[in-house]
């Protein structure tokens, strides 16, 4: 039971960051059909860049809309430089898959040549500890959490009332059909890569304050649970995205306190090959999808 | 008890909450071209893809040649002889025509693993047996100039054609075809009903044909079986179900 | 020519046949059969693993090297051993993992294997000895013939040579065959086979298990020839390298998947060795794995089907 109340703690911790990237890979995976294997890069590079925001004495809130700015820019790029064209050149999904793992490969290598490959720390302290019921938070680690329930208030918020947002939802469910409606799908793309950029710019900040420490492969090491999260809970349902983190987050936490930390990654392996091989639709999408017909 | 090569009883199969097929129960003759017609949506293609194997039925029986059949995998029910075709073009692309043509043959020497670690000279003549009987087919349809060529480079009307020579291949004792006349150029049309006639008449097949194409349907279905939201409506010839009020009803409706 | 050169050639040589044959394996099963094996390596991997316990003999407690099962097999079993090693794993995740997915999801859960995979390898202490690998794998033969150091390595050339050539026979006659043409129908439509009586998953299974025994036979060979073995050798980049090897080459052929081997692997990743080290450390691999992917990409715009694509299959046919 001791080690009970802490581990919960960690899984909302690590849960609330795995949400925010989950959101921004399920958005942009539903929309454009591109597993984007090199998101834990851009999710990186965002961290990168805000290293150097903080090395310049830039304030925390700078240094989130710094993260945003820069992986909602990168993602964009990297869509509108690379994956587009080779959609447009009719590659296929396996194709694509292949040149998602080569941007990643050379994204991770080309930080490693600029950034050198010592281990980076961000100058925000981690604050006091707090106790509730049993868990501990540092200061950091609540602000983190602010962070992603804000963040993800704005999206859902986008996703509702904007029609940008409606037409994403759109075009997700049924690309051909929305575009015999008028969505004018090049542009929700586009818009759907910078704002699954944004996420991802804003976790990749989050998710090096949580760890202390990164480097140029580190975004590796969380792409696996955030793809396990956004397939979990359906693709494109960032409600179930948000789940399915919670799901993995707080799994991987608890099998790590209660059995053996070193496997504690294998958590997330397992979830994503298990759901790919038993139900690649996902779980969470039809709780969420019945929910919102009942109320 | 009848002679039909094809009976289907009771057939039913729903997808979670949605009833795709209810109750639909007919036979098809030996040596005869059944066609199953209705309006879209009305369940035709499910019934295929049921007999075909790739959907399990979720009521009734299917029996074939006088054996039970429901729920067998697609390549069982096929090695039993029944092959169907697709609605959509599915050539083997980077195949060339002659190539699909073999690759839609039964098994012989070389097909297995061993038999092609033996080499080429252990499989050798079975290979060339069949190299004949696809150049005989090819020549049959007038397809020989396009034995060389790259499958996904042939017009569609070539590929319908193509996959009803692999079908052959297969020697099929039921094809089943699913819209075999859709899109396709009436000339090459008229082409195809005769190839069908003809490989009914003097080969034997019995088919089973999904089409919207009325007129194909009148000139080479011995009966026809009708279909509409998921039921079947009528049964006879095209005479006979000409005047049925339930079948003009249906077509308004659906 | 030098001693020194003679050990450079022919450590090149050695791992050119290597690579080939890890090729040849690949194309078998990417190539020919369109299987998305993104866990290729860790059949090599475990064919390494296999020879090494075959020959380290039976685990001695006093060593520092814990490992599982272990015996003295004389050559060239344990050559066998790797490659029903890799065939049995293939087996086994074969009818676990290959499905009907989207090409992508396939693709993802092989990768996972992978992954899961390397992550044993390094943490299970007692299966392969964990992160540390295995060393001190007697090389084959080595004690029975009496020659000298140089010597031995081109006796392990000629090793490599009689495996590639074996290989070669099995993997030509498999792609030249009616089985083989059933692999790329499979590869091009898995629908319409089944629909002519085809069983996909035995056809899948079949291409996957020889392609994963030739990749483990070639991890034995080389496990035997460098004499030690590391959890590294299970990492995903390592499949990565080799598609882009037979990307480059060209897949469903067999030249094509051999000049592939000789331009990535050995022509870029080996000889580059020779380069001095300049930079930090790690600055030379690091420009390596971009110059790879940005190869990949390179050639999947220009030319994706290699530089030497697969083969049209003509036959003679009569006039009219």
């Amino acid at each position: 039971m001791r080690v009970l109340a802490p581990a919960i703690g960690f899984g909302l911790v690590s849960g609330a960051i795995l949400a925010i990237a989950a959101v921004g890979f399920t958005l942009q995976f539903g929309v454009t059909n591109v597993l984007n294997l090199a998101f834990g890069e851009v999710m990186i590079t965002s961290a990168y860049i805000a290293y150097l925001a903080d090395a310049a004495g830039w304030p925390l809130w700078a240094l989130v809309l710094v993260a945003a700015v820069v992986g909602a820019i990168a993602s964009f790029l990297l869509n509108a430089l690379l994956y587009g064209p080779f959609i447009r050149r009719g590659i296929g999904l396996f194709g694509m898959l292949i040149v998602a793992l080569a941007a990643s490969l050379i994204a991770q290598n080309a930080l490693q040549i600029i950034f050198g490959a010592r281990f980076l720390t961000l100058r925000i302290p981690a604050g006091r500890s707090f106790h509730l019921l049993g868990m501990v938070f540092t200061t950091a680690q609540l602000g983190i959490i602010v962070i992603a329930a804000m963040t993800l208030l704005i999206v859902r918020v986008i996703l509702r009332q904007t029609r940008l947002g409606k037409a994403m939802r759109a075009t997700a469910t049924d690309p051909a059909l929305a575009r015999t409606c008028g969505v004018q799908t090049d542009r929700v793309i586009g818009a759907a890569w910078a704002i699954s950029g944004a996420l991802c710019g804003i976790a990749g900040l989050t998710f090096v304050v949580n760890l202390g420490s990164f480097q140029s492969t580190t975004g590796g090491e969380i792409l696996v649970p955030i793809v396990a999260a956004a397939i979990l809970g359906g693709v494109g349902h960032p409600a179930g995205a948000v789940l399915g983190a919670l799901t993995v987050a707080m799994a991987s936490e608890l099998s790590a306190a209660f059995l053996d930390p070193a496997y504690k990654g294998a958590v997330a392996f397992a979830v994503l090959i298990l759901v790919l091989l038993w139900r690649p639709q996902g779980i969470y999408a039809e709780v969420v999808t019945q929910k919102e017909a009942v109320a | 008890m009848n002679d039909d090569l094809l009976s289907v009883h009771g057939l039913g199969r729903r997808f979670g909450g949605v009833v795709a097929v209810a109750d639909a129960s007919f036979g098809v003759g030996r040596t005869s071209i059944v066609g199953l017609i209705g309006p879209n949506g009305a369940g035709k293609s499910t019934v295929l893809s049921m007999i075909a194997g790739s959907l399990r039925p979720t009521s009734g029986t299917i029996s074939f040649d006088g054996r039970e059949l429901s729920g067998t995998a697609p390549h069982t029910a096929a090695r039993r002889g029944i092959i169907r075709t697709f609605q959509t073009p599915s050539e083997f692309a980077r195949l060339t025509t002659l190539e699909n043509l073999l690759a839609g043959a039964r098994a012989t020497r070389g097909f297995t693993v061993g038999g092609a670690l033996l080499g080429r000279r252990w499989w050798r003549s079975d290979e060339d047996r069949l190299v004949e009987r696809a150049i005989g087919l090819l020549r049959r349809f007038d397809m020989l100039p396009m034995a060389n060529e790259y499958a996904g480079k042939l017009s569609s009307g070539q590929k319908r054609l193509l996959e009803l020579m692999r079908a052959l291949m297969a020697e099929p004792k039921l094809l089943l075809l699913d819209e075999p006349f859709a899109g396709v150029n009436p000339t090459l049309s008229r082409r195809i009903e005769g190839y069908l006639a003809r490989l009914c008449a003097e080969d034997g097949i019995t088919m089973l044909m999904v089409e919207h194409e009325m007129g194909a349907i009148e000139r080479i279905c011995h009966s026809v079986v009708v279909m509409a939201q998921g039921r079947v409506i009528s049964r006879g010839t095209m005479a006979e179900i000409r005047g049925d009020k339930k079948v003009l009803d249906a077509y308004l409706i659906g | 020519m030098s001693e020194a050169w003679q050990f450079y050639i022919s450590t090149l040589l050695v791992y050119l046949g290597v690579n080939v044959m890890a090729c040849w394996g690949l194309n078998l099963q990417f190539g020919v059969a369109g299987l998305l094996n993104f866990a290729f390596i860790i059949f090599q991997a475990i064919g390494a693993y296999a020879a090494a316990l075959v020959t380290l003999g039976p685990h001695d407690p006093d060593s520092y090297q814990d490992y599982i099962f272990g015996a003295h097999l004389p050559f060239p079993l344990p050559i066998l051993a790797g490659a029903v090693a890799g065939g049995l794993l293939a087996l086994f995740v074969g009818v676990i993992a290959l499905r009907r997915l989207r090409s992508d999801y396939q693709a993802v859960v092989m990768l996972v294997v992978s992954l899961i995979a390397a992550s044993i390898a390094t943490n299970a202490v007692g299966l392969f000895n964990g992160a540390p690998g295995l060393s001190l794998i007697p090389k084959p033969l080595a004690s029975t013939l009496d020659v000298s150091l140089v010597g031995y390595q081109w006796f392990y050339v000629g090793l490599v040579a009689v495996c590639c050539l074996i290989v070669f026979v099995i993997t030509k006659r498999i792609q030249s065959s009616p089985f083989g043409r059933s692999l790329r129908a499979l590869r091009d439509n898995p629908d319409a086979i089944a629909a002519l009586g085809g069983n996909v998953g035995t056809l899948r299974i079949r291409a996957f298990v020889i392609g994963g025994a030739i990749a483990g036979a070639s991890g034995a060979l080389l496990a035997g020839f460098i004499g030690a073995w590391s959890p590294a050798s299970w990492d995903y980049r390592e499949t990565f390298v080799l598609f882009t090897a037979i990307l480059v080459g060209g897949t469903g052929n067999m030249l094509g998947a051999a000049l592939g081997a000789l331009l990535v692997p050995i022509a870029f990743l080996e000889a580059s060795r020779f380069i001095p080290s300049f930079g930090r450390p790690g600055l030379v691999e690091a420009l390596q794995w971009v110059v790879i992917g940005g190869v990949t990409l390179l050639f999947l715009w220009f030319w994706p089907r290699g530089l030497l694509p697969e083969r049209k299959r003509t036959y003679t046919v009569p006039e009219g």
